[in-house]
């Protein structure tokens, strides 16, 4: 439970402000808009560009194989079903077709990205395809627009649920979770990527100082939105600790559930199983 | 590619559902729309993109409404 949430019923973080929980995914959905050709600078520049390195220890948890069927929520630049497609691609055995009727029949894997923002999706989207993958045995990545707490998708279908650097702009987090829960099959994996808490005292006071007083000047002239890069810098204090964000999965019915932190904690791997 | 601009994938279609009621979609081409019975509502596809949001879709007229 967010203590805010606790105090007035109404009011939701967005940043460091709060605002009427109806207003937040717009808010946020402004924010992205904004942003969302440039978002991987955005990235960039707030995690000194590790975030590929973050995002490769994530792929790595996640296993991708041959079948397997992954929704990645707020996936909307597409950077994880791309290497989930590459993955399962280089894991393809590179055997000759016994004969002409096409390869063995065994269920597709599928890659599925679902965002809330219909700009960050048509721009995933059209990179997609100005710039094809053309791996042999990567399913073709789907693409539709849907909100994390509300998934449209069909219940227990999905072998992987993923979302990286997105948990932290839901209004609900408890529907979020809840959600990925009921889209996942049995044994299906869930993990989420997200900016964590810097524990270490001077490192904690050095990325403090980066995030509130250079990254906004950085957005400002690169970005020409010194408002977005704010609030990323606050949404990403006011997002719960590792440990309560492992109770909340628990809570949502997720078992063996871990987490990582990764570059001193300046961002975290979740993980949790349906069981 | 002009395809992937035009038409939703039917792969795709398979698993959607309604994001508010979870029942199925009936999808009508002709207007590029995903129509929920149960919801009562249109959701658009814009761009080849099934916009899967309550906020964005239609609500659907009387006569539009699929007779039981």
């Amino acid at each position: 439970m967010e203590a805010e949430q606790n105090m007035n019923e109404d009011l939701v973080d967005f940043g460091f402000d709060q605002v009427p929980r109806d207003a937040k995914s717009g808010l946020v959905g402004e924010v992205f808009s904004d942003v969302a050709g440039r978002y991987d600078l955005m990235n960039d520049l707030m995690s000194f560009g590790v975030h590929r390195l973050w995002k490769a220890a994530f792929i790595d948890r996640l296993k991708p194989r041959a079948g397997m069927a992954l929704l990645d929520v707020a996936g909307g630049t597409g950077d994880i079903v791309r290497a989930f497609c590459e993955r399962i691609s280089a894991s393809q055995p590179a055997e000759k077709p016994k004969s002409d009727l096409g390869p063995t029949v065994r269920t597709a894997s599928r890659a599925i990205v679902c965002d809330i923002n219909f700009e960050m999706t048509v721009a995933g989207r059209d990179r997609a395809i100005d710039r094809p993958l053309n791996l042999k045995g990567a399913p073709t990545i789907e693409w539709v627009c849907g909100n994390a707490e509300a998934l449209p998708v069909e219940d227990v279908t999905m072998d992987a649920v993923t979302i990286a650097f997105g948990l932290r702009n839901v209004t609900n987090r408890t529907l979020a979770l809840a959600e990925a829960y009921r889209a996942l099959k049995p044994g299906g994996h869930y993990l989420i990527l997200e900016f964590s808490t810097v524990n270490e005292p001077l490192m904690a006071r050095l990325y403090d100082r980066y995030s509130f007083s250079i990254l906004p000047e950085i957005g400002a002239l690169i970005a020409r939105n010194r408002d977005a890069y704010r609030y990323l810098a606050e949404s990403i204090r006011k997002f719960p600790r590792p440990n309560v964000l492992q109770t909340e999965m628990e809570a949502a019915g997720f078992g063996r559930v871990s987490y990582q932190l990764l570059s001193g904690g300046i961002a975290a791997i979740h993980s949790g199983w349906r069981i | 590619m002009n395809q992937a601009h035009s038409a939703i994938d039917p792969k795709l279609l398979e698993i959607l559902v309604c994001p508010l009621t979870k029942g199925p979609l009936r999808y009508d081409q002709k207007n590029a729309e995903l129509i929920s019975d149960r919801a009562g509502l249109a959701y658009p596809i814009r761009d080849g993109i099934p916009i899967m949001l309550t906020e964005e879709a239609r609500e659907l007229r009387d006569n539009e409404k699929k007779k039981a």
